[in-house]
């Protein structure tokens, strides 16, 4: 990233004297690293693998033989949290508030965060800390004055008023890493771009953006989850069926459902596998970005 | 940039923020201040709900031991999550080819809800009837098959097992995007001189590595402080057993929401703000230190 | 345009797009909030019933026959969210009309936020049983709030085919009680069944194993009035019993959790379960073929009494939204509510015990529990008289049982701590 390298003394002189040959990466590690990488994502898997198998057995066996392999696949219970778990308009629900809380709160952070990391005045710095105190109070212990704010505004059971909740309360985290990582570009950059008769929002956009593309990914990722995956603000903000969202789904379902296990993992597979999906095409667009970022 | 240009570009943010998250966080701390019957406010009691927090049962109790359960998966998650993350992320450095199937694989619990993963893991951990007792009497390990979520001594680490595991997605890929702008030529050059891997990386990456390090740890420490969803749902709302995976958030709910005090909104609000207290105290403080070091780095 | 900005432009389309979809999306009908004319409205009710939703559904389609141009709109959240559920929706507007609303000492912050309306001269309960109306009332004011909407009755659940096959009959002597154990921990099987991991079953089993040794009803008079506290000797040999019988509960039993307990009594794992009526419907559900009776559990030895007890509450009630726009209708379907034909249904269709006095049985169990409690009741202490402040008298108790059964603290430390914790807030009636 710096184009100036700053060589800490007690690395001896760099250049070595003859042709200077690339030498083939190695991995860190050797086979050892990487059986052990692989050991590790089989056994971070296994609970996850777990929970789709007991969703093919029936849950007297689930309780009778805990080990019991899924064979032959029952069906009953995707059935059954199918119909009567109504998962098709959930999700639908969950990807609108999500999406657009993601975008929301990206986008205004991004532009925030430049501002911050850029201007140095006592003003800003003020604001970034005020930015910062958002993230030291979890948003659930406010949930009594959100839902009397959006009351207010009559927000009361809308989409609108969930992404609003949930893009406001993820400006503190994008910011603070976004603002870390625009620290970090030189200032020489901008200065060659504002000789260049450029302003504030083409520099912005044409090149600083671009050059934190993985921290952008980044927070889009960890935003992403934690807002699809809350079940308090939708139980509160919103009141009719058709309009919750996935977790709110699956708590009714649960209740509904206390001790048919079999019949929950459906329900859960169901509701994550959508997501999982999801972030693997969202991954590839992401590490692009990484790796383009990376390179230059 | 000018503060005109600098002032527009923040001002969405702020409206947002400020409307959203700011003003009802803002009244949310003030209620602490007053007394409450159910939901109609009274009067202005100044600080009488935070000596209530001190001075009478459960909380002389329960708060002291919840705050020293959140610390304590501060530092278990600090030492498995995020060692665990750098450590992953260090090895995936270098494999461009297999970095993103694994880094998705990593990623996988995350993607899971909270409550799915507390459901999941009680009926893992059953000792009637999970796989996870079965399994280990089976192997023959039958002194290994304790009640996991059952067992004080064993409750507390299980969540922050079960909290490593759900989350070490998150320092792989945070450490893997500040491995990514540590100059090449400089661990290539300690490389060509005979250096290991390791001393490459203590001498050279490391140092590189700490305001990354340092995001994380402060993230971390603020995680730690709020955790609701994973307690919750691996030990409701009491922090069963016996209250060994009690955690401050969890004291907020029950207090505000499940029993008979009429001030129950008055006192989880003191809670509330002591919570916020600490955990800006703690992240100002850190903060702090790590932008002086970002500074001197730049420089 | 670079490729940034391209997906910057992107980006913001997107956003756009979802923030007007969102917007543009109808708000909530006006199916909540008893909207409509007069003729037509439209009744929402809330519950933490999520697992009777057909057989209210099935309830209130007989009140809307009977009440046309009045509809009920029956929604039921799970129970652990429920109280914050209801708190928001009820200050709120656009709320619901009728709420399900807990008892005793947890109704209490519902009413001093003035959330609901005093139903005296609505609904006439004075020939119901006096510790139920108890429940729906205002500590402070002594107005009836709500109409009580169950009774539960605590007594001991036994599996008929596992005591035949032990040649073992239900227990009317202590000692008796012991040997039924014995014999079925030696024959392989559970003998209780306890999910000590949710720790609110706990005041619940102290209560069905050992009420008669602390005194019942006796007992509660002397608390009420100052003249014993639970420092009391036969209180704290009464929190002891639970102890001397952990070799007769599951393994680990801090671990097992409370679903865990009532799957080891339907799939016949173990052979007795200390619970609550509202067991009853679930284990029909779980296990028709169960072949299930309940006993009263004797008193144990050294008690002030002989007398076996059958320990019951109110539980549950239904009130009045002060908010609600549609009160009269409200009013209708609440009195409709303390009438016999309402106490039949949910006797019948939800498979509990129904406030409502004079309400027959169809299913013999549930006649049973009436019996018993008509013939030995007392009440659950804890809950009927120590949920009005904080720390509540059962969670203390709770927790102290499973600090107990972990070997933490012996029963007269947990008696000191559930006083101590009691007498921040207790006053007795002198």
């Amino acid at each position: 990233m710096t184009t100036t390298v700053r060589v800490p003394s007690t690395v001896a002189d760099p250049v070595p004297s003859g042709p200077v040959r690339r030498r083939r990466q190695r991995p860190i590690g050797g086979v050892v690293g990487s059986t052990a990488l692989w050991i590790y994502a089989c056994a971070a898997l296994i609970p996850l693998l777990l929970m789709v198998a007991n969703s093919f057995r029936t849950t007297p066996s689930l309780y009778s033989d805990p080990l019991g392999l899924p064979w032959p696949l029952k069906l009953d219970s995707y059935r059954k949290a199918w119909t009567e778990g109504h998962f098709g308009e959930y999700f639908t629900n969950s990807l609108m508030v999500t999406v657009g809380a993601v975008a929301l709160s990206t986008v205004v952070s991004t532009m925030a965060a430049y501002a911050l990391a850029r201007c140095r005045s006592r003003f800003f710095t003020i604001l970034e800390s005020v930015f910062i105190s958002g993230l030291m109070l979890p948003i659930h212990l406010a949930i009594l004055p959100i839902f009397y704010l959006l009351d207010g505004f009559g927000l009361v059971d809308s989409r609108l008023g969930l992404m609003l909740v949930y893009a406001a309360s993820g400006v503190p985290f994008s910011i603070f890493v976004l603002t870390t990582f625009f620290r970090q570009l030189p200032p020489e950059l901008e200065e060659a771009a504002r000789i260049d008769g450029a302003n504030s929002w083409q520099m912005f956009l044409r090149i600083m953006v671009p050059m934190v593309r993985p921290a952008v990914a980044t927070v889009v990722v960890f935003r992403f989850v934690p807002i699809w995956n809350d079940f308090l603000f939708p139980l509160v903000l919103l009141r009719s069926r058709e309009k919750y969202t996935v977790p709110v789904g699956l708590t009714t379902f649960f209740g509904e459902f206390s001790t048919d296990w079999s019949s929950l993992f459906a329900g859960l597979v169901i509701a994550t596998v959508p997501l999982i999906v999801l972030f693997l095409v969202a991954t590839k667009q992401i590490v692009a970005g990484l790796t383009a970022g990376l390179s230059k | 940039m000018s503060r005109r240009s600098g002032f527009l570009f923040v001002a969405p943010a702020l409206l947002l923020f400020g409307i959203f998250v700011l003003y009802p966080m803002a009244s949310a701390l003030s209620y602490a201040f007053f007394a409450w019957q159910g939901t109609t406010r009274g009067g202005f009691v100044g600080l009488e709900n935070f000596v209530a927090l001190f001075t009478q049962e459960p909380f002389t109790t329960q708060l002291p031991r919840a705050f020293g359960h959140n610390i304590a998966f501060f530092v278990g998650t600090m030492l498995i999550q995020n060692t665990l993350g750098l450590g992953i992320a260090v090895l995936l450095h270098k494999r461009a080819r297999t970095r993103r199937m694994l880094q998705t694989l990593y990623a996988m619990p995350y993607l899971v809800s909270p409550i799915v993963i507390g459901y999941l893991w009680t009926l893992l951990l059953s000792p009637t009837f999970g796989p996870v007792n079965a399994l280990l009497r089976k192997v023959g390990l039958d002194s290994l098959a304790l009640p996991w979520l059952g067992d004080p001594s064993t409750a507390l680490w299980v969540v922050v097992l079960v909290s490593a595991w759900q989350w070490v997605g998150f320092p792989v890929l945070l450490y893997g995007a500040a491995l990514g702008g540590v100059p090449e030529e400089l661990s290539e050059a300690a490389r060509v001189d005979g250096a290991s891997h390791w001393q490459t990386f203590r001498s050279i990456v490391f140092p590189l590595l700490v305001p990354a390090i340092g995001t994380v740890s402060i993230l971390t420490f603020i995680f730690a402080m709020e955790a609701f969803a994973l307690p919750y749902a691996l030990g409701g709302s009491t922090g069963s057993p016996a209250g060994a995976t009690d955690f401050i958030s969890l004291l907020f709910y029950r207090t505000a929401f499940e029993n008979g005090s009429t001030n129950a909104i008055g006192i989880s609000s003191a809670i509330a703000a002591l919570l916020f207290l600490v955990i800006f105290g703690g992240a100002v403080v850190a903060t702090r230190v790590l932008r002086r070091h970002q500074d001197r780095v730049a420089a | 345009m670079t490729n940034k900005s391209r997906r910057h432009l992107a980006a913001l389309t997107v956003t756009s797009a979802m923030v007007a979809l969102a917007a543009c999306s109808p708000s909530s009908s006006g199916g909540s909030g008893g909207s409509g004319d007069a003729k037509n409205v439209t009744l929402s009710v809330y519950s933490w019933r999520t697992e009777d939703v057909a057989a209210y559904n099935a309830i209130f389609d007989v009140y809307t026959k009977a009440h046309p141009g009045t509809k009920v709109d029956f929604k039921a959240f799970k129970n652990t969210e429920y109280n914050l559920k209801l708190t928001t929706d009820l200050t709120g507007s656009k709320g619901p009309d009728v709420v399900q609303v807990r008892s005793y000492g947890q109704l209490q912050p519902t009413i001093a936020s003035k959330s609901l309306l005093p139903l005296d001269d609505v609904v006439d309960l004075s020939k119901w049983d006096a510790n139920v109306v108890k429940s729906a009332k205002g500590k402070a004011d002594g107005k009836l709030y709500a109409v009580p909407l169950a009774q539960q009755t605590l007594q001991m659940y036994y599996n008929k085919d596992l005591f035949a096959k032990n040649k073992l009959t239900p227990p009317t002597t202590w000692a008796e009680f012991i040997a039924v154990n014995d014999t079925l921990k030696k024959a392989g099987v559970v003998p209780m069944a306890v999910g000590a991991k949710d720790d609110w079953t706990l005041p619940m089993l102290h209560q069905v194993l050992a009420a008669p040794r602390f005194g019942a009803s006796a007992f509660e008079t002397a608390v009420m009035t100052g003249k014993k506290t639970f420092n009391d000797p036969d209180w704290v040999a009464s929190v002891d019993v639970v102890k001397q019988l952990q070799p007769y509960l599951p393994e680990s039993v801090v671990g097992v959790a409370y679903t865990d307990a009532q799957i080891l009594f339907t799939s016949g794992k173990a052979a007795m379960f200390p619970g609550g009526s509202f067991e009853l419907g679930f284990f029909q559900k779980q296990n028709p073929e169960l072949n299930m009776g309940v006993f009263q559990v004797p008193a144990p030895v050294g008690s002030p009494s002989m007398d076996p007890t059958t320990t019951g509450y109110a539980d549950g009630a239904f009130g009045i939204s002060a908010k609600s726009d549609a009160q009269d209708a409200s009013k209708e379907l609440v009195k409709w509510m303390a009438t016999k034909e309402f106490g039949q249904l949910v006797a019948d269709k939800v498979k509990q015990l129904s406030a409502v006095p004079g309400v027959s049985y169809s299913d013999p169990l549930l006649q049973q529990m009436s019996e018993n409690y008509t013939k030995n009741p007392t009440p659950y202490l804890l809950l009927v008289d120590f949920r009005y402040g904080l720390p509540s008298g059962s969670v203390l108790l709770g927790t102290g049982v499973q600090e107990m059964l972990l070997g933490k603290k012996d029963a007269a430390k947990v008696s000191t701590d559930l006083q101590t914790g009691v007498s921040q807030w207790f006053k007795p009636t002198t």
